[in-house]
């Protein structure tokens, strides 16, 4: 509990309880366990995710915050940048340092200087605009690219069928 | 001479019969078929018209998908219109059986093991989730947070912080599902 990482988690979670982003709403699951965070995030306007609210749960390593947490939706999430199984793909997740592949530059990678607000506002604005390079899933993709309206209509359904409508 | 003139008369005239017998034949064997084909293109719905309101909407039962389409004549956008208007879709009838395509769900089979997820297990809905059912009938405004409340989400004991977030979580589910509500009475 008096660790770093917890430190510095217990920091965040109160920045995020008294200024919280728009849209945004995150904590811990039970303050018990501050490695365990779970998030809601609100489909940005003017997308088809408007309108729809997402949870995620995050997951903190113990050397938090050299290291970046994992995030992982815990709802249908049909997104070029989401794995089917809900891990999000997102250049502000990855380890720190240059990508061996030379495909983000490690200014959009993870630093400690980063934050769970900025990891939410992060995936709020790719939840928006899906990054069409390397896609985590590659079905949602295709479809993204090459039948949109299919694609915006399977993630309305999504969405009604979220809030249990 | 008339021997002659008979074979030369008699192999055109084989060659005549053989072809109208063909013919006849072939008209004899096609005449049942057409009719049963064209009836059955009448039931069975374009499979690729079935694969796409599937791919939108896997969660949906592909007999309902055909038994719509059917019944509005093959119209892709029409079925997908009613689904996204909430309407749902009719069970079809238990007689109703169209020729499904088999390698429609072994895909479908193979790309679950591939991703790890059920095509057909929805998650459930955050309305269950986080048990707001008996909150969800309430008509009433969420009260807007007022500046003390904003003032009070810090909280200095540890049990009424977990409060304050649980609710704000709730709050936040229960408001997108009125204004999703809201927003569909007045479409």
């Amino acid at each position: 509990m008096n660790s770093v990482a917890a430190k510095r988690l217990f920091q965040e979670y109160k920045a995020l309880s008294v200024d919280p982003p728009d849209g945004i709403t995150a904590g811990p699951v039970n303050e018990d366990d501050l490695f365990l965070w779970e998030a809601l995030i609100q489909g940005p306007e003017g997308t088809p995710f408007e309108g729809g609210v997402f949870p995620a749960e995050l997951k903190f390593p113990r050397d938090y915050p050299l290291m970046p947490p994992t995030m992982k939706f815990t709802c249908d999430m049909w997104h070029p940048n989401v794995y089917p199984n809900g891990v999000v793909c997102i250049s502000i997740l990855h380890p720190p340092g240059d990508d061996p592949n030379h495909y983000e530059s490690a200014s959009e990678r993870w630093s400690p200087i980063q934050s769970v607000e900025k990891i939410l506002i992060s995936v709020m604005s790719m939840i928006a605009e899906p990054n069409d390079e390397s896609p985590a899933n590659v079905d949602a993709a295709r479809m993204w690219r090459e039948q949109r309206p299919q694609y915006e209509a399977r993630v309305k359904a999504d969405v009604r069928r979220s809030l249990g409508l | 001479m008339a021997q002659d003139g008979q074979t030369s008369i008699n192999i055109p005239q084989l060659i005549a019969v053989a072809v109208v017998g063909f013919l006849a034949i072939r008209w004899f064997m096609s005449k049942p078929s057409t009719p049963g084909a064209s009836s059955s293109r009448r039931n069975t719905i374009d499979v690729n018209k079935i694969e796409q309101v599937s791919s939108v909407f896997p969660q949906l039962d592909r007999r309902s998908i055909a038994w719509d389409l059917q019944r509005n004549g093959g119209n892709v956008e029409a079925t997908m219109e009613r689904v996204l208007g909430g309407r749902g879709l009719e069970n079809p009838p238990p007689s109703f059986q169209p020729n499904l395509p088999t390698p429609a769900t072994t895909q479908n089979a193979g790309g679950s093991t591939a991703t790890g997820r059920k095509p057909n297990a929805p998650l459930p809905d955050l309305i269950t989730r986080y048990n707001l059912q008996s909150r969800v009938s309430g008509k009433g405004k969420e009260p807007v947070p007022s500046e003390e409340q904003k003032r009070n989400a810090w909280s200095a004991d540890k049990s009424a912080r977990a409060d304050a977030l649980k609710k704000r979580r709730e709050d936040m589910i229960l408001a997108a599902r009125r204004k999703m509500e809201e927003k569909e009475r007045q479409a």
